[in-house]
């Protein structure tokens, strides 16, 4: 554990700029890191940076192919592709932070309170998790849309849900192997509360592996979301959505694939970014192996 | 052989509670349902007599226990009742879209084993670029989403080639060849992802197992590094491959449910998203229990091979 | 004394990133047929790398210059073919750790059975009779019920009869044991070497036995070579180098040792450090911890015939002085106690 307060004294103070970039993920991560600022920034700025609205219907340009004012072109109804896959990116973002950070404070403590008090609480709140890991994550999020209906909210929901058992292995996985550790050992020795060893010492060190997990899970809850938007369960028309736009333009797919192609590339480039990102940190925070 | 039969009946015995898990959560999909499941599901067709029909049929009437007693007693006899829509026997729906399902995942599975494994082995003993190009094609296999990859598969092998048909589906058993010609798209879609999966924990399981003593040992005994590698290393890495395969078994049981609608192909995933946009819940919990099954016994299957192969299992369950 | 394998002017060097490290440094040695020979020194020494470069296993970052004889015949003159078909059936070899030398995935008579099969032409059934017949004579007890049986299933010290039955499975010349008893508790070390002397005298095999533990050298050897830092310091019959060692390094390993004779005395510990071997010193390795260290020490001291059985790499020797045109010592020093012979 790379968090471990020892390690800490022991690592070389001479060179924190290359200490910063190995917690980061080595060049992997800080690229993944790079492009994850960027795509952030362009949600945010949505409104600053898209040439035109994102749902101004121009029934000159139908179809249109790549202009120097539309450079993704546009699509059935004239919309401008760019400016879609921009404002895209605020669901994509959003309900990808979201369900990650849903999942981390419902996942997190279920994790570090099996892992830390052990015994019957553990192995009956593992059999839970183990159920509602023996099911398909995607199988579970369409079968949580069944029920609720489609829509952003519950596609977020339903993605929070299949990862709270994934994250709550995770966190427990690695506070099983901090508490065995002496200085954990040592610290109960010295009479501190369970509350402040697992303040303390716990969580600080079951946080990196929790961080890999999160990262591969960003990049997952944007394919998933894209997945249940393209097949009409998630996002609604006419939200500019990288999955309801692939599905929109799958009729056109050879008469005009800048339709299909511009908002792919979208969703690829961000999964790829939190892939570089969970890749790196893996390499620097779990060589263990913890998270898979 | 004794410890391992008797292995294999304690990982199946095991399966029951999470099966009889998965039909309770299945089983309370329909009454989950704000509101009235059934007005929602006739929808305009909502008449009083219509209601009646099938609120008796469902049980809906009855107190929960009895309700999922009915319901079970009905699966274990292969009744699952009827398709409100079509009229049909939802078994015989599933008749149809099981085999098509099958048959997608398990050619996407087979090809992705096939070829990210061997390749997972040749890349582990060799750095320098073969890594470097093997890592790159890992991180944008993962990337990119399937569907989309399927999408600019189309373009390319049905819009500018036009060597393979876009979609659609002829049976197995009516014209092979067509049938085919159909699941190559499809198959290479679904399977794309996963041997990149299965590559990079071959490739780790490999890299870990070679350079264990015993491997030292086989080389001092002077056999041939191809049964190093093949016989001895892959065997004692094949614990990690099969039990990401089996893993990787329900991602791509999730994503044959995407490319079924993105291809259509009539499988059970098509039939799961056509019933939820119909509001058709009968035929969606039928369409979820046989997938959830399916992956179940796909995992039940992997720890049974994965205890065959690696003695040391058994005895891991059994302490 | 026919030589089965001669040793002349061996070195092996690795590689490194920031320059090499040389783990073996002119080792010359030549092993009798029929000779159990152990070769011993702290771990770090070069006996592994030495042991592993007769058997053509060192990593591809090792390079082994020099001549390493075997029946007259170079092993590094051999194609990499030439020698897997010589591993395991000429030459073999022992691991330390039993525990971790077998695949624990398949059955131990298999892994017997394959070595076999690996260099004859055999059928199964052939293989299998003869991987029983083996694991028989290696004291497993019903071995027929136990040939499918995993690794896991035994002790440590019934794997590593195992280990020296696949080993012996096709009678090989030479047999390298690394350490063979060290991962192994102490009653169970006694049996197996029991089984490797009884082996050696029945199959008139050579065994190299690499020890750090000269007590275990003592038990089966016959000659004993200590190396330090990569060098062979002192070629000895055992039972004349218990009683007079000759070389420094060789006689502080034995102060280093409890024995019957030196009852009721403090064990010497021995001064300073292992040199560092990614920047040896040019001479002598064993001269900065020396007592006796002269000027001279600064060039290597060549390994020559100090009487007809004993051999020595050290300045104080007549006979390595000799080989620069050197006077004998006026005193040379002597043990400053007898020391007793044979196992502690």
């Amino acid at each position: 554990m790379s968090t471990h307060p020892a390690a800490e004294v022991g690592a070389t103070a001479r060179a924190p700029r290359r200490r910063l970039r190995t917690r980061l993920g080595g060049r992997e991560g800080l690229a993944g890191w790079t492009i994850v600022f960027i795509l952030i920034a362009v949600a945010i700025l949505a409104p600053v940076l898209a040439p035109h609205s994102p749902e101004a219907i121009d029934g000159n340009r139908i179809l249109a192919a790549p202009t120097a004012t539309h450079p993704f072109g546009s699509d059935d109804l004239g919309r401008d592709v760019l400016s879609r896959v921009l404002y895209a990116y605020r669901v994509s973002l959003g309900i990808a932070v979201g369900s990650v950070l849903l999942a981390m404070a419902v996942g997190l403590p279920i994790g570090v309170f099996a892992g830390y008090v052990g015994g019957w609480t553990d192995l009956v709140l593992m059999r839970l998790i183990d159920l509602l890991l023996s099911f398909p994550a995607l199988l579970l999020a369409i079968s949580l849309i069944a029920i609720l209906g489609p829509g952003s909210l519950v596609a977020l929901l339903a993605i929070a849900i299949i990862y709270i058992p994934i994250m709550a292995r995770v966190v427990r996985s690695s506070v099983l192997v901090v508490r065995g550790q002496a200085y954990v050992r040592g610290a109960r020795a010295r009479g501190a509360s369970h509350l402040s060893i697992v303040r303390g010492h716990v969580l600080p060190n079951a946080i990196g592996p929790a961080l890999v997990q999160a990262s591969v899970l960003m990049a997952f809850a944007i394919v998933i979301e894209a997945a249940l938007s393209f097949l009409g369960l998630g996002s609604q028309p006419p939200t500019p959505e990288l999955g309801l736009m692939l599905a929109d333009g799958n009729n056109y797919l050879t008469q005009a694939p800048w339709v299909e192609i511009f908002p792919g590339l979208g969703i690829a480039i961000s999964v790829l970014a939190f892939n570089l990102i969970g890749d790196g940190l893996r390499r620097s925070f779990d060589p263990n192996g913890i998270t898979r | 052989m004794n410890a391992r039969l008797s292995y294999a009946l304690r990982r199946l015995i095991l399966t029951a509670p999470v099966l009889i898990a998965t039909s309770i959560f299945v089983f309370l999909l329909i009454r989950l349902v704000p509101g009235d499941p059934v007005r929602s599901m006739l929808g305009i067709r909502a008449t009083p007599e219509n209601i009646a029909t099938v609120r008796s049929e469902l049980g809906l009437d009855h107190p929960l226990p009895q309700q999922y007693w009915d319901w079970i007693w009905g699966v274990l006899h292969g009744n699952l009742g009827h398709d409100f829509i079509s009229h049909e026997k939802i078994t015989s729906l599933l008749k149809v879209s099981l085999p098509v399902t099958l048959e997608l995942t398990v050619l996407a599975m087979l090809l992705a084993v096939g070829v990210g494994v061997p390749v997972g082995v040749l890349v582990a003993a060799r750095t320098g670029w073969t890594r470097k190009v093997s890592g790159g094609f890992v991180i944008g296999a993962i990337s990119i989403p399937d569907f989309w990859l399927g999408l600019m598969l189309v373009l390319v092998f049905t819009g500018l080639l036009n060597v393979l048909p876009p979609s659609g589906w002829v049976p197995f058993t009516q014209n092979p060849v067509q049938n085919l010609r159909y699941m190559i798209l499809p198959v290479v879609t679904l399977a794309t992802g996963q041997t990149a999966y299965i590559l990079r924990t071959t490739r780790a399981a490999m890299l870990g197992t070679l350079s264990e003593p015993y491997i030292a040992f086989l080389r001092a005994k002077g056999l041939r590094e191809r049964s190093i590698v093949y016989v001895h290393a892959l065997r004692n890495a094949s614990g990690p491959i099969i039990t990401v395969t089996g893993i990787q078994f329900g991602v791509l049981l999730g994503g044959a449910i995407v490319i079924e609608n993105l291809f259509a192909l009539p499988g059970v995933g098509r039939l799961i998203v056509t019933a939820i946009s119909e509001r058709n819940y009968v035929v969606v919990q039928a369409g979820v229990l046989t997938v959830a099954c399916l992956f179940i016994v796909v995992n039940l299957l992997t720890d049974i091979v994965h205890g065959l192969l690696d003695p040391r299992v058994e005895e891991a369950v059994s302490s | 004394m026919t030589a089965l394998v001669e040793l002349r002017d061996v070195s092996v060097d690795y590689a490194g990133h920031g320059g090499s490290v040389s783990a073996v440094q002119n080792v010359s040695l030549t092993l009798g047929e029929n000779e159990t020979f152990g070769l011993v020194g702290e771990s770090g020494c070069g006996k592994t790398t030495l042991s592993m470069a007769l058997m053509g296993l060192l990593p591809s970052s090792a390079r082994v210059t020099g001549q390493l004889l075997f029946r007259g015949q170079d092993l590094l003159a051999m194609s990499e073919a030439e020698r897997r078909q010589q591993r395991g059936d000429e030459l073999s070899m022992v691991f330390q750790d039993p525990a971790t030398s077998l695949d624990p995935t398949f059955g131990i008579g298999y892994q017997v059975a394959e070595t076999v099969r690996a260099h004859r032409r055999v059928s199964r059934g052939e293989s299998k009779a003869r991987a029983l017949a083996l694991l028989r004579e290696v004291g497993i007890p019903a071995a027929e019920s136990r040939y499918a049986d995993p690794p896991h299933r035994l002790s440590g010290g019934m794997r590593q009869r195992v280990v020296i039955a696949a080993a012996l499975a096709n009678d090989p010349s030479l047999l390298l044991a690394d350490e063979p008893t060290t991962a192994l508790d102490v009653t169970i070390q006694a049996q197996v070497l029991d089984l490797l002397a009884e082996l050696q005298r029945k199959h008139g095999t050579t065994i190299l036995l690499i020890a750090h533990d000269l007590g275990v050298v003592a038990q089966i050897c016959d000659r004993v070579g200590v190396m330090y830092a990569g060098q062979l310091v002192e070629v000895a019959p055992v039972v004349e180098l218990f009683a007079a060692p000759r070389h420094p390094y060789t006689r502080a390993l034995l102060e280093a040792l409890p024995s019957r004779g030196r009852r009721g005395r403090s064990l010497r510990v021995i001064g300073g450090q292992v040199p560092d071997l990614s920047d040896p010193p040019s001479g002598c390795r064993f001269a900065d911890r020396c007592p006796h260290r002269m000027d001279v020490c600064a060039t290597v001291p060549p390994l020559v015939d100090s009487d007809s059985r004993r051999r020595i790499a050290c300045w104080l020797d007549p006979a390595t002085r000799a080989t620069a045109g050197l006077p004998p010592l006026p005193a040379a020093p002597t043990p400053d106690a007898p020391i007793a012979v044979g196992p502690s």
